[in-house]
């Protein structure tokens, strides 16, 4: 190596008679201790110190994901006296009440005002005008739902599949206001995370997971949880403890059938699991919707679909 | 000053737990050179090691006693397992030294079979009770294990230390402070380099002398291990790690990337462990041997093994392949020689059949490649020879760590058939966009690879140059490059679990 060579040069590897230079030594022991107890300082401080735009990082917010494990593991909010960061765009005060809605947006970096919309109350606890939105896994989930939609009464209006969408891209951007504005429904059904099964930074998904839930505030909704091709790191406990208690499917006590992939569930493993949804909708969940099981399967699907890839369109 | 501030800073060592924290053992959550507490205590330790410097029997007793506290710390209580290997190499090694013809023989025998029955009970039992099992028909049932944490690594200490008494290499050690200190010295105490005692023991007798160039050499060391192994090694690792969840779940071209990103992580974590643990050691005043020379540079097997694990293929070279018998006992036993020593290097590694085949692998090249120079003994070599015989190493030894990372033979084999049978060549463009960054790291890391060691050579001189009183800025933005990427959950180094 470069350096054995190079030091053999420079530095007398053997013993002499000069005894060695005791305050290089503390300055060596010192050059590791303060920057060590520098960065655990700047992990303490309460304000970020940024380069433009760039953020130096601190080892505190990476060291809090057992910390807000646990925390949720207690039913506490471990955000809950931080501030919630919303993009700059949402302004909910500053918005005409006759604001005219177009899914032009989509594709499109257009900017957009939510309009002031008023969410029905959910006066008809038999017919519900139903949005599903997701990552892949809506595009999976569609069918089966559509067939249950068709046997209660609803309206599945509008299939929204965002492949390789994480909660940071359906919870900082302003895509789903967009699409509630657009679509008016009066029950919403989410479902993603597998995208995520392996994230770690849980404190960055943890905001934007209580960013999504304000965005549902008022308007029934079942956020269901990734179908799990693995064992996560703490996602479905994050999304859990940020949605409203009992709108929270665990997905991942579910034995379902896979796909080639061995990831995505198969049209098997879908239906499956419309299925358990189905009876958790009419027996536990808060929003409680009527989901009989449908008499007849393989219905048209006559509804909305919009898909977009993260990859392309990381949202607003 | 902001109270509240100073107040979270210094809230850790006001906790009632903060003692207990810094001095319980945890065998689930061993210490490693990369965590930021073992950092600052190293620097602590150094700053009291002043004290001791000049008198050479405190600063062995200074830094045994903070190498067993170290060794405490991973491992609670079997450091005094390790405490009675030490004591009875120590004892068995003076009678060997006096003892001559079978008498020494036989002490040999018994103080290697002593020595490497820990090693055997710890990491090999329950891989024995279920091949019997499954061979037998038995039902055995699998012992609780903890393996200690370094043992296949100071065990190989140990045996080449009787050893190399028992050939009169070296003198056995008089002073049983010096033989712990060989043996516990923390910096390749966990995961090596292997140090032999007759490259070390004279060190602890008369250590360096401790200049300006020599701090500077073990701080750049110390920063360039930090960032092989926490900025490069463990980013990669995610997304080996994602795709050796279900291989079958990702493209022929991504598995391939996987296999790439794999052999740059083991190599980045492992040579990035030794640099960190070189860098200690030569800021304490000794000096351990290189264990990597640019094994993907290597134009063949062979030459891939003299730059790979240095120190464990010297071992077994000289305390397996030699004593066999060499290539002294003709063409044939040669062969079967290689493949024993590999198929055992293989075992070390892993007390599974992959890291066996993985080993037999590696054998069976070895031996083609010295029946092709046997075959062309006076073949020329090229540039182009040159450049297609280290393509080829490296997408051989990259074929190779699947067996290596793969969670099983299964899953091995449906990564490499996915390359054959699923390319999909164009999804490139699409991993390029959606992981950018694993890409940019990947250049990143084959340019670092694959880039000329005498340029290389130049850099480290020309950051060598740079004034003493800087590297403590260097050391702190190295640290916070390891912030801004570091995982909530560090991989530990992969060399560390065998």
């Amino acid at each position: 190596m470069a350096l054995t060579k190079s030091s053999k040069k420079t530095s007398p590897c053997v013993s002499s008679s000069k005894p060695p230079s005791r305050w290089l030594i503390v300055w060596a022991g010192l050059s590791i201790l303060i920057p060590v107890l520098l960065i655990y300082a700047y992990s303490a401080y309460p304000k970020s110190i940024k380069i433009g735009t760039f953020e130096l990082k601190k080892l505190q917010e990476i060291q809090d994901n057992d910390t807000m494990l646990i925390a949720i593991d207690s039913n506490h909010n471990p955000l809950a006296k931080s501030v919630i960061q919303k993009t700059d765009s949402i302004n909910t005060d500053s918005m005409p009440s006759n604001a005219r809605v177009d899914m032009s947006f989509i594709g499109s970096h257009k900017s957009f005002i939510i309009p002031k919309y008023e969410f029905p109350q959910t006066t008809d606890s038999t017919k519900y005008r139903i949005i599903l939105i997701g990552d892949s896994e809506s595009g999976g989930l569609r069918y089966p739902l559509n067939d249950y939609c068709f046997e209660n009464g609803h309206r599945l209006v509008l299939s929204m599949e965002w492949y390789s969408a994480t909660i940071l891209n359906f919870g900082r951007s302003d895509t789903i206001e967009r699409i509630i504005a657009r679509y008016k429904p009066t029950y919403i059904f989410l479902v993603f995370g597998l995208n995520e099964l392996y994230a770690k930074d849980l404190k960055i998904r943890k905001n934007a997971a209580d960013l999504l839930a304000e965005k549902l505030k008022g308007i029934p909704y079942a956020w269901i949880g990734p179908a799990n091709w693995q064992e996560d790191f703490g996602i479905n406990k994050v999304f859990k403890s940020s949605a409203d208690t009992g709108t929270y499917f665990l997905t991942k006590k579910l034995v379902l059938p896979r796909a080639e992939d061995g990831r995505h569930p198969s049209s098997k493993g879908y239906r499956m699991w419309m299925d358990s949804i189905a009876v958790w909708l009419e027996t536990e969940a808060k929003y409680k919707i009527s989901m009989k099981v449908p008499t007849k399967r393989g219905r048209p699907f006559r509804s909305s679909i919009i898909t977009l890839n993260a990859v392309k369109f990381r949202g607003y | 000053m902001d109270t509240n501030w100073l107040q979270g800073v210094l809230s850790p060592l006001t906790k009632p737990d903060f003692l207990h924290k810094v001095l319980a053992y945890s065998t689930s959550d061993p210490w490693f050179f990369t965590e930021f507490s073992f950092l600052a205590i190293f620097g602590i330790f150094l700053i009291f090691y002043a004290i001791f410097i000049q008198k050479n029997t405190w600063r062995k007793v200074y830094i045994i006693a903070f190498s067993l506290f170290f060794y405490y710390k991973s491992s609670g209580p079997f450091l005094g397992l390790f405490a009675l290997m030490i004591l009875s190499d120590y004892l068995f090694a003076l009678l060997i030294q006096k003892k001559n013809g079978i008498v020494k023989k036989i002490l040999l025998w018994i103080s290697l079979s002593y020595s490497l029955s820990f090693l055997l009970y710890f990491k090999y039992a329950n891989f024995f009770i279920q091949n019997c099992n499954e061979l037998l028909g038995t039902s055995f049932i699998n012992q609780d294990l903890f393996l200690p944490i370094g043992i296949s690594f100071y065990t190989f200490q140990s045996i080449s230390y009787l050893v190399d008494v028992y050939r009169n290499e070296i003198p056995a050690s008089k002073n049983i402070g010096d033989y712990a200190f060989y043996m516990t010295f923390f910096p390749h105490l966990v995961a090596g380099p292997i140090v032999r005692a007759k490259d070390f023991l004279p060190q602890i007798i008369a250590p360096q002398i401790i200049n300006l160039s020599l701090y500077k050499e073990s701080l750049l060391r110390i920063i360039t291990g930090l960032l092989k192994k926490l900025f490069i090694a463990d980013y990669l690792g995610k997304y080996v790690d994602l795709v050796h969840q279900t291989p079958s779940g990702f493209s022929g071209g991504e598995n391939l990337l996987a296999m790439y990103a794999y052999s740059f992580q083991i190599y980045f974590d492992f040579s990035g462990y030794s640099d960190i643990a070189i860098g200690i050691a030569l800021m304490l005043g000794y000096r351990l041997k290189e264990n990597f020379d640019n094994p993907y540079l290597a134009k063949n097997i062979t030459e891939f093994w003299r730059k790979w694990h240095i120190s464990l293929s010297n071992w077994l070279r000289d305390y397996v392949y030699i004593p066999l018998g060499g290539n002294r006992k003709g063409e044939v036993k040669t062969y079967l020689f290689l493949m024993t020593t590999m198929f055992i290097g293989g075992l070390w590694h892993g007390a599974n059949w992959r890291f066996v085949f993985w080993g037999l692998a590696h054998g069976l090249a070895l031996a083609l490649h010295k029946l092709w120079k046997q075959i062309f003994p006076s073949s020329k070599e090229t540039w182009y020879s040159s450049l297609f015989g280290t393509v080829l190493t490296f997408h051989f030894v990259g074929l190779c760590w699947i067996l290596f990372r793969a969670s099983s033979f299964e899953s091995a084999f449906v990564s490499i058939g996915q390359m054959v049978y699923n390319t999909e060549w164009l999804n490139f463009t699409g991993f390029w966009i959606s992981r950018s960054s694993v890409a940019y790291l990947l250049l990143i890391a084959a340019f670092i690879v694959f880039f000329p060691q005498r340029i290389k050579e130049k850099c480290f001189k020309l950051l060598l140059r740079l004034p003493a009183i800087t590297w403590i800025i260097w050391i702190a933005i190295a640290l916070q490059i390891v912030v801004q990427f570091k995982d909530d959950i560090v991989q530990p180094f992969i060399y560390f679990q065998f």
